[in-house]
C-alpha cells in the first residue's frame, strides 16, 4: 500500500467520523481521519455535549451548596455561595483535554492515522488535504470515503450574532462572567439546557420560543412540566413569540419581540444566546463539486449511508435522509459503527431512526425516546398511558427532586411500548432502560415484571408501565 | 346456552382451514363428537366433531369458504334454539382467548390425547364462560409462541409473540430480518399482510427472484403456462389438497438442488423372512410388508448419516435429534405424508403397526393434525403401481426423500451363475445444498446392504 492510500478516509474526527474510523480499524481496515481542530472529538467534546453537561455539574454543585441549610451543611454561609467562571472554566477545559487526548491514545492505538489539515474531495475516492502548515497531501481510499464535517450553529433571516452580546453556544461555553440578563433564542436542548445552567449560575433568563410550547419536540405533558417547573424557579418562558430584531449596543442587546397576537414588546438583556438550531458544515469540502446530491445544505444518503457519489458516504450532522436528521453525538456513532461494518464487508440492517434516544440536560432533565402520545395517535394506534410522577417516588424524594414524571405511552392492541417520556431527576439516565424496551419490541408487560431495584429512581419505570396497565402500586 | 363452534388449530403452522362440506345442517341435532363438518387445510384434510350436543343453529361460514383458526364458522344450542347475534359476537370473542394456544409446548399434547382431532377444538364448556377482562388483559409472559420440539427457537420479540398468539401464526414459518435472523414486529405484520400463498417460510432460494404470485388470498396456486380451453374440456377447480400441493411441489423445486442415485437391491433374503414371520405377525393383526423392513433399515442407516435426517436453516445444518419417517400415502385426489414420529425407538412390529396405522387413517381422512407435521425424512413407493423407479421431489424442508421402486423377479448374475432372485430398485432424492454424491451413496450402499443381510432375529 503506498503511503498516502488507506483503506478508508475518514473527514472529520466528531463522534461520527472518529467512531468510525475506530470501528473500520478494530475490523482489520487501514484507516486515515482528516481533522482541522486542534484536538479530536468535534462539537460533542469541544463545544457541545461534554462542556455544556460539564457546566450542568458546576450548576448542580451551585444548586446542593446554596441551599446548604436544608443540607444541612455548615462551616460556611450558603447564601454567599457564588460561582467562580474561572475555575469553571479551568475544570472543564482540563477535562476536555483529557477527553480529546483519549481520542488521540485511541487512534495510536487502532493505528489509525491523524491527518491535521482542511480536506477537499477531488472526486473518485481521493481526498486534498491542506495541511496546517501550508502544504498539500493526496490521500486515496480503496474502500470509501467517509465525510463526517458535521454542523455549526446557525441563526435565523434577520438576526446576526456579533459572537461577543449576540451569541451561539460555542461562545456561551467560554463566558467568562455570568451576564446578568440573557435571552435565548429557541427552546430546543441547547436553549433549555443554557436557561437551567444560567438561572443557577445567577443570571436572570428568558426563553423565547416561537413555537406554542417549550421544547417543541417532546411530549406535549413534558413541555407543560418543564414550563411549570421553569416558572418556579424564575425561568421567564415567552412561547408563541418571535424576535423581530436584535441590536448589540454599549448596554447589552436590544431586542424585538412579537407574539403571535401581533403584540411586540421591547427588551435590552447583557446577551442574547441564539439557539435556532445548527446547519450543516461543507465550506471547502467540494461536495457539489464532485458531484454530491443535496438538499438545503444536507448530503443526501440512503439507509446505508451512500452519496449519490459511489464510493462516498456519509454520516451524522451533516447528512439528510429526505428530512430533518437527529443531530446528535450518539446517533452519528451508531451510524459510524453501522457504516464502518458495511465497508467492511458485513451484512448490516438499517438504523431505526424511531429507537433514537434524546436527552436534554435541563432543570429537571428530560429523557425520552419513541412516539410521543399525539405522534402515536397521529399514527392510528388506539393508546394507552401510564404516567407516574417522582413526587411519589422514596428516592426522589431523598434527593429533593421531586418534579417530573414518567409517562408510557402504549398501543392499546399489542401492549406495544411506543415511546417513554420522562422527565426528572436522571431522566437522562433512566431513558436507557426504555431505549432497550423499544430496541427489543417489548410489551409494557415486560417492563411491569421486570424487577426495578429499590430504592431507585428507576421505580418511576416500573410504577409507570403498572399505570399503563391499569394502575401503580404506589399512587 | 349456545356453544361456539371454531375452525380448529390443525397443527403448529396452520393459520387458517377451509370447510368442505356441511355434513349437518342448520335444524339437525347432533350429538357430541358427532361429525359435523370437513375441512382442509394446507397439511391434512378432517372431518371435525361437534364440541356438544345439541342443535345446529347457525352456520357462519359457508362451504368453500377459507377463515383463520379460531373463528367461529357455527353455533350450536338446545334443541330449538335460535342463533343469537350478540351472543355468538361475544362467544367469538371469547373463543380465541381460551383456545389452546398455537405453541409448541400446547400442540403436541392435544394431539397425543386419544388420537380424534376434537382434541384441538377449544374446550366448549371453559369457551361459554366468559373470561375476566383482566385475563384477556395480562397473559402469562412464560408462553413462547415459537417451541422448542423443532432443536431450535426462532428469535422473536415479546410484541411478535403477542401478534402471533393473537393471530395463531406459528413464529418458525416467519423469515427473520433482525439481528441473528430475529423475527421483528415488522416481519410478522409484512407476514400477516402477505397473501396466505406467499406465506412460505423463504428459508432457501433467497436471491432467486421470487415468482409472481396471486394476490388472492386463498388462490394458493403457482403461476402456471397460459392454457387454452377447447370445446368439449372439461374445467373442475383444483381442491384445496391440489392447490397445496401444487405450491409444495414448486417451492421445494426452488429450493432444493435435486440429485438422484439408484441403487438396486436384491429382497431375497428380506422376502424369506417376511413368509416364515408374515402369519405370526398377522395374527398380531399387523401386516409385515416390504415397506416395514425398507423403513426399519432406512430408519437404522439414518442414525448412522445424520446429515440425511437435517434441514437447512439459512446458513446453519440442523442436525435433527428425533427421526421422524413421512410415508407417503396416495389418496383419491391428491397425496398426504403423515408421519410416524421418533420411528427409531420402533422395531420392526412398531414400525409396521404405526405406518399402516398412520395410512389407514390417512385414506380415512382421521389423521391427526400433528401427524402429518414434523417429519425428518420420507420414503414413497412408486412401484406400488409397478414403477421401476421414481424421481421423487423432496418434502421441504428435508434434504432426502427415498423412493422405493416395483419389487420383481429378475434375472442377475451371482458368482457367474445366473439365478433368479426378487430385485428392486431404490431411488434416493437429495438436496445437493447439503448432501454431497458420495454421502448420499454411502448411505444408500448402508441401505442396501441392510436389506439384503437384514437379521431375522430382528423380526
Amino acid at each position: 500500500m503506498l503511503a498516502n492510500e488507506y483503506d478508508v478516509v475518514v473527514v472529520g474526527a466528531g463522534t461520527g467520523g472518529y467512531v468510525a474510523a475506530i470501528r473500520a480499524a478494530q475490523l482489520g481496515l487501514k484507516v486515515a481521519v482528516v481533522e482541522k481542530q486542534k484536538a479530536l472529538g468535534g462539537t460533542c467534546l469541544i463545544w457541545g455535549c461534554i462542556p455544556t453537561k460539564a457546566l450542568l455539574e458546576h450548576a448542580h454543585a451551585l444548586k446542593v451548596a446554596q441551599s446548604g441549610k436544608e443540607w444541612g451543611l455548615t462551616g460556611f454561609d450558603p447564601a454567599a455561595v457564588r460561582i467562580d467562571m474561572p475555575a469553571v472554566h479551568a475544570r472543564k477545559d482540563k477535562m476536555i483535554t483529557g477527553l480529546t487526548g483519549g481520542i488521540e491514545m485511541l487512534f495510536k492505538k487502532n493505528k489509525i492515522d491523524w491527518i491535521k489539515g482542511s480536506a477537499r474531495l477531488t472526486g473518485g475516492k481521493a481526498v486534498e488535504v491542506t495541511l496546517h502548515d501550508g502544504g498539500k497531501q493526496v490521500l486515496t481510499a480503496t474502500k470509501e470515503v467517509i465525510v463526517a464535517t458535521g454542523s455549526a450553529p446557525r441563526s435565523v433571516p434577520g438576526i446576526e450574532p456579533d459572537r461577543k452580546k449576540i451569541i451561539f453556544s460555542d461562545e456561551a461555553i467560554h463566558l467568562g462572567e455570568v451576564p446578568k440578563t440573557i435571552a435565548i433564542m429557541g427552546s430546543g436542548a441547547v436553549g433549555v439546557e443554557f436557561a437551567s445552567i444560567f438561572k443557577s449560575f445567577g443570571s436572570e433568563v428568558t426563553v423565547i420560543e416561537l413555537l406554542p410550547r417549550l421544547v417543541p419536540g417532546e411530549d406535549e405533558a413534558v413541555s407543560a412540566e418543564l414550563e411549570k417547573t421553569f416558572k418556579r424557579k424564575g425561568i421567564k418562558s415567552l412561547t408563541g413569540t418571535k424576535v423581530t430584531s436584535a441590536k448589540a449596543g454599549a448596554k447589552g442587546v436590544d431586542l424585538e419581540i412579537a407574539s403571535t397576537d401581533q403584540k411586540t414588546q421591547k427588551m435590552t438583556v447583557d446577551v442574547l444566546l441564539v439557539a435556532t438550531g445548527r446547519g450543516p458544515v461543507t465550506d471547502g469540502l467540494g461536495a457539489e463539486a464532485v458531484g454530491l446530491t443535496m438538499d438545503r445544505g444536507y448530503i443526501v444518503v440512503d439507509q446505508q449511508f451512500r452519496t449519490s457519489v459511489a464510493g462516498i458516504s456519509a454520516i451524522g450532522d451533516v447528512i439528510t435522509m429526505g428530512g430533518p436528521h437527529y443531530q446528535l453525538a450518539h446517533v452519528s456513532s451508531m451510524e459510524g459503527v453501522v457504516l464502518a461494518e458495511r465497508i467492511a464487508g458485513h451484512t448490516v440492517t438499517p438504523i431505526n431512526y424511531d429507537h433514537v434516544p434524546r436527552c436534554t440536560y435541563c432543570d429537571p432533565e428530560i429523557g425520552s425516546v419513541g412516539f410521543t402520545e399525539a405522534q402515536a395517535r397521529e399514527k392510528g394506534y388506539d393508546v394507552r398511558v401510564g404516567v407516574f410522577p417522582f413526587k411519589a417516588l422514596a428516592r426522589a424524594r431523598m434527593a429533593g427532586e421531586t418534579d417530573g414524571f414518567v409517562k408510557i405511552v402504549a398501543d392499546k392492541k399489542y401492549d406495544e411500548v411506543l415511546g417513554v417520556h420522562i422527565i426528572g431527576p436522571r431522566a437522562t439516565e433512566l431513558i436507557a432502560e426504555a431505549v432497550l424496551a423499544l430496541r427489543l419490541e417489548c410489551t409494557v408487560e415486560e417492563l411491569v415484571k421486570t424487577i426495578h431495584a429499590h430504592p431507585t429512581m428507576s421505580e418511576a419505570v416500573g410504577e409507570a408501565s403498572h399505570a399503563a396497565h391499569g394502575a401503580a402500586i404506589h399512587m | 346456552m349456545a356453544t361456539p363452534v371454531v375452525m380448529p388449530q390443525m397443527g403448529e403452522s396452520i393459520a387458517e382451514g377451509t370447510i368442505v362440506r356441511w355434513i349437518k345442517k342448520v335444524g339437525d341435532a347432533v350429538d357430541r363428537d358427532e361429525p359435523l363438518f370437513e375441512i382442509s387445510t394446507d397439511k391434512v384434510d378432517a372431518e371435525i366433531p361437534s364440541p356438544v350436543a345439541g342443535t345446529l343453529i347457525d352456520i357462519a361460514v359457508k362451504e368453500g369458504e377459507t377463515v383463520a383458526v379460531n373463528s367461529v364458522v357455527a353455533t350450536i344450542g338446545a334443541a330449538g334454539e335460535k342463533a343469537n347475534e350478540q351472543g355468538a359476537a361475544a362467544l367469538a370473542e371469547a373463543a380465541p382467548a381460551n383456545s389452546p394456544p398455537p405453541s409448541g409446548k400446547a400442540q403436541p399434547q392435544a394431539a397425543q390425547g386419544d388420537g380424534t382431532p376434537t382434541k384441538t377444538v377449544s374446550d366448549p364448556s371453559a369457551a361459554t364462560s366468559a373470561p375476566a377482562p383482566a385475563a384477556t388483559e395480562v397473559k402469562d409472559d412464560d408462553q413462547d409462541t415459537a417451541g422448542s420440539d423443532d432443536g431450535r427457537r426462532q428469535k422473536s420479540s415479546p410484541l411478535v409473540r403477542r401478534i402471533a398468539k393473537e393471530h395463531g401464526v406459528d413464529i418458525r414459518q416467519i423469515t427473520g430480518t433482525g439481528i441473528s435472523g430475529r423475527v421483528t414486529k415488522q416481519d410478522i405484520l409484512g407476514y400477516l399482510d402477505a397473501p396466505a400463498a406467499d406465506r412460505e417460510p423463504s428459508r432457501a432460494g433467497s436471491g432467486e427472484a421470487s415468482p409472481q404470485r396471486p394476490d388472492s388470498r386463498d388462490g394458493g396456486t403457482p403461476p402456471s403456462a397460459p392454457t387454452w380451453s377447447g370445446g368439449g374440456d372439461e374445467v373442475a377447480p383444483m381442491s384445496v389438497m391440489r392447490k397445496k400441493i401444487a405450491e409444495h411441489m414448486i417451492v421445494s423445486r426452488r429450493t432444493s438442488a435435486h440429485v438422484y442415485s439408484v441403487f438396486e437391491v436384491n429382497y431375497s433374503k428380506v422376502d424369506d423372512i417376511r413368509k416364515a414371520r408374515r402369519s405370526d405377525y398377522e395374527q398380531r393383526g399387523v401386516k409385515l410388508t416390504f415397506t416395514s423392513f425398507i423403513a426399519k433399515v432406512a430408519v437404522d442407516c439414518l442414525r448412522r448419516h445424520k446429515i440425511i435426517n437435517a434441514s437447512i436453516d439459512g446458513d446453519n445444518v440442523v442436525y435433527r435429534r428425533e427421526i421422524n419417517l413421512g410415508i407417503a400415502v396416495a389418496l383419491e385426489n391428491g397425496l398426504i405424508v403423515p408421519v410416524v414420529k421418533r420411528a427409531d425407538d420402533l422395531n420392526i412390529l412398531g414400525l409396521s403397526r404405526s405406518i399402516a396405522d398412520v395410512a389407514d387413517r390417512a385414506r380415512a381422512k382421521k389423521l391427526n393434525p400433528d401427524e402429518v407435521h414434523g417429519g425428518t425424512f420420507t420414503i414413497t413407493n412408486p412401484g406400488n403401481f409397478g414403477a421401476q423407479f421414481g424421481l421423487p421431489i423432496i418434502n421441504q424442508p428435508q434434504v432426502a426423500i427415498l423412493g422405493v421402486g416395483a419389487i420383481e423377479k429378475r434375472v442377475v448374475v451371482i458368482d457367474d451363475m445366473i439365478g433368479i432372485r426378487l430385485m428392486g430398485y431404490l431411488t434416493l432424492g437429495y438436496d445437493h445444498r447439503l448432501v454431497d454424491g458420495a454421502v448420499a451413496d454411502q448411505f444408500m450402499a448402508d441401505v442396501k446392504k441392510g436389506i439384503e443381510t437384514f437379521d431375522a432375529s430382528q423380526v
